[in-house]
């Protein structure tokens, strides 16, 4: 039963942690000139 | 100049609109994106660019001379301009804290022609998002 909820946790945890990674997410420029 | 950005590492996709003068950059995933680069590119493909805006999640972290800075990858990080919304980062610094910003890393500056795209880009808090 405790393997049980262990392997769920991992699987959980698994799913949400690389959503909690830094990083850029989105950049937008203004720009001049473009034609 | 759509192509010379999409050259750039870590670029996923980029959207250009001719009409509002906006060009909109999606990052990779997994890729380390690096918007001093895109500055240049923009350049060299010889349009110029009036403002740089970020949407990121890091950490907010103090360097050795005591500045805040705001770290988006282990080897990236932007020095904060301080400001109202900077000093609520404050009490977050060095935490485990995962904040997402809305931020400014580039204005042209008024009356330059050609600005200086080696010097280190500062990131002005425009909004605070999100901490987790």
């Amino acid at each position: 039963m405790n393997r049980k909820a262990l392997a769920l946790l991992l699987l959980v945890g698994s799913i949400f942690v690389p959503q909690l990674q830094a990083q850029i997410k989105h950049i937008e420029m203004r720009v001049e000139g473009m034609t | 100049m759509k192509q010379h950005l999409q050259r750039q590492s870590g670029v996923a996709n980029v959207d250009v609109s001719l009409i509002d003068g906006k060009v909109e950059i999606t990052p990779k995933e997994d890729g380390k994106i690096e918007p001093a680069q895109l500055l240049k590119a923009t350049y060299d493909s010889g349009v110029s660019v009036a403002a740089l805006d970020v949407v990121a999640r890091g950490k907010v972290v103090k360097d050795s001379s005591g500045s805040l800075e705001f770290q988006v990858e282990p080897n990236q990080a932007f020095v904060i301009a301080p400001n109202e919304l900077s000093k609520g980062l404050e009490p977050f610094a060095d935490s485990a804290t995962v904040i997402t910003v809305r931020g400014q890393l580039y204005k042209k500056p008024v009356g330059k022609k050609k600005p200086d795209t080696s010097a280190p880009l500062k990131l002005t808090i425009l909004e605070v998002q999100k901490k987790e």
